[in-house]
């Protein structure tokens, strides 16, 4: 077992599970945009557009696209703001939004509608600080999406899970990711500006859940040796530490359901 | 930068050599301006920019997740030419990208029509499906595994 990964006794009372965001329920939605309105009220280095802003404008551009470490940049990324997050509201984790299933639908409807119950959705649209504008105009996100049938299929993502070479399904993975960027059009099209919009943190999560199912189906396979004990600048993390999800304390998890047990007394 | 090119032909590989799985791999992608999808033709002889996937020829397409233009002063998205091998920074952000698309059932079905060697055709469209002068990269290679 490696340092990152929790003991079998800390595991079960500590993960979190992520799911998918068409299956969360009334009250994990309502955390989430608590939490996601929260961070986006907050002026300083907690806040939401300092956390948008490492992955694009304004500079430095940290996030790393086109590399060998973009899978792990990533996670480490996505883990960091949900840290952020769970400082907000305790416990909240980011859904994935699956572009493979219910394309009529094209963005899911929680992150589609400018307003829920008479507020104003959190998920729908974001402020874009003067310094993370690719033009002064663009004080908001905005998305362009394209036609529903020009999502990724489930068979297109499944030739690529089905690579047994890390890098090669990285790469095309990658380019899956791309063409959802591309789809959504707006702001999330360009590198620079894409992390403001927040369907970027559910479309990544969905990125990462994919890597997690490669893991699962390719036991033996994994990041070359050379890469693990590279930095993720900024964040404080390795290649290494990234590898299982579990030592940073989150799951994928299709369904869950708990009950009580007898207790200690 | 260009909107559509065609490659010069590729051979694909010999009748005694069977394989299991072909790509297409596009080396040295540039990704510094706008986002695209590079559509991708085989063996598509006259093929046009204005053909898309309903063409007979179509393959499939790859996606560049573009950085949008440089947003720093002169220079600053220069890549540079050497790199000291005692430089422990990240590479630049605008290091060349490479793509992987596979292309097996095409492959065969060439080599089923006792195709020798093909062109490669990429036209590169941007927001809105419209072809635009955003594609450039240094090589194309047709790799096939047994």
């Amino acid at each position: 077992m490696s340092a990152a990964s929790p003991s079998a006794t800390q595991a079960p009372r500590a993960l979190r599970h992520r799911r998918s965001v068409r299956r969360l329920t009334t009250g994990q939605l309502d955390d989430l945009r608590r939490a996601i309105a929260a961070a986006q009220e907050i002026s300083d280095d907690r806040g939401y557009q300092r956390w948008a802003g490492i992955h694009g404008l304004p500079l430095p551009i940290s996030c790393t696209h086109h590399t060998e470490l973009f899978l792990p940049w990533h996670r480490a990324y996505l883990y960091l703001f949900e840290k952020a997050l769970q400082e907000r509201v305790p416990g909240v984790t980011l859904p994935w939004w699956d572009w493979t299933s219910n394309h009529a639908e094209g963005v899911p409807a929680a992150y589609a509608r400018r307003r829920d119950n008479g507020r104003k959705n959190p998920l729908f649209d974001s402020p874009i600080e003067p310094g993370g504008r690719e033009n002064p105009r663009q004080a908001r996100t905005v998305r362009s999406e394209g036609s529903p049938g020009a999502l990724p299929s489930p068979t297109e993502v499944d030739a690529v899970l089905a690579n047994p070479d890390f890098l090669t399904f990285q790469t095309q993975l990658e380019s899956i990711h791309d063409g959802v960027h591309v789809w959504v059009g707006g702001t999330m099209e360009s590198i620079a500006t894409a992390a403001y919009d927040p369907i970027f943190w559910a479309h990544h999560c969905m990125i990462d859940r994919l890597w997690y199912l490669w893991q699962l189906r390719h036991p033996g396979a994994g990041v070359p040796a050379r890469l693990l004990d590279r930095a993720l600048a900024p964040f404080p993390l390795t290649v290494r530490q990234t590898i299982e999800i579990a030592g940073l304390g989150y799951d994928y998890a299709a369904s869950t359901a708990a009950a009580e047990g007898p207790g200690h007394g | 930068m260009v909107e559509h090119f065609t490659s010069k032909p590729i051979e694909l590989p010999p009748p005694d050599h069977p394989f299991a799985r072909a790509d297409l791999a596009f080396y040295g992608l540039d990704h510094s301006g706008a986002s695209f999808e590079g559509q991708v033709f085989l063996d598509a002889r006259g093929v046009g920019r204005d053909a898309g996937p309903d063409h007979r020829a179509y393959v499939g397409s790859f996606f560049i997740f573009g950085h949008g233009g440089c947003f720093g002063d002169v220079g600053h998205c220069d890549i540079p030419v050497e790199r000291d091998p005692f430089d422990l920074r990240p590479p630049h952000q605008l290091e060349p990208a490479v793509r992987i698309l596979t292309v097996t059932e095409p492959v065969k079905a060439l080599l089923g029509r006792d195709v020798e060697a093909v062109k490669v055709t990429v036209t590169a469209r941007t927001a809105g499906r419209t072809p635009a002068n955003v594609l450039a990269f240094e090589k194309v290679r047709l790799m096939t595994y047994a």
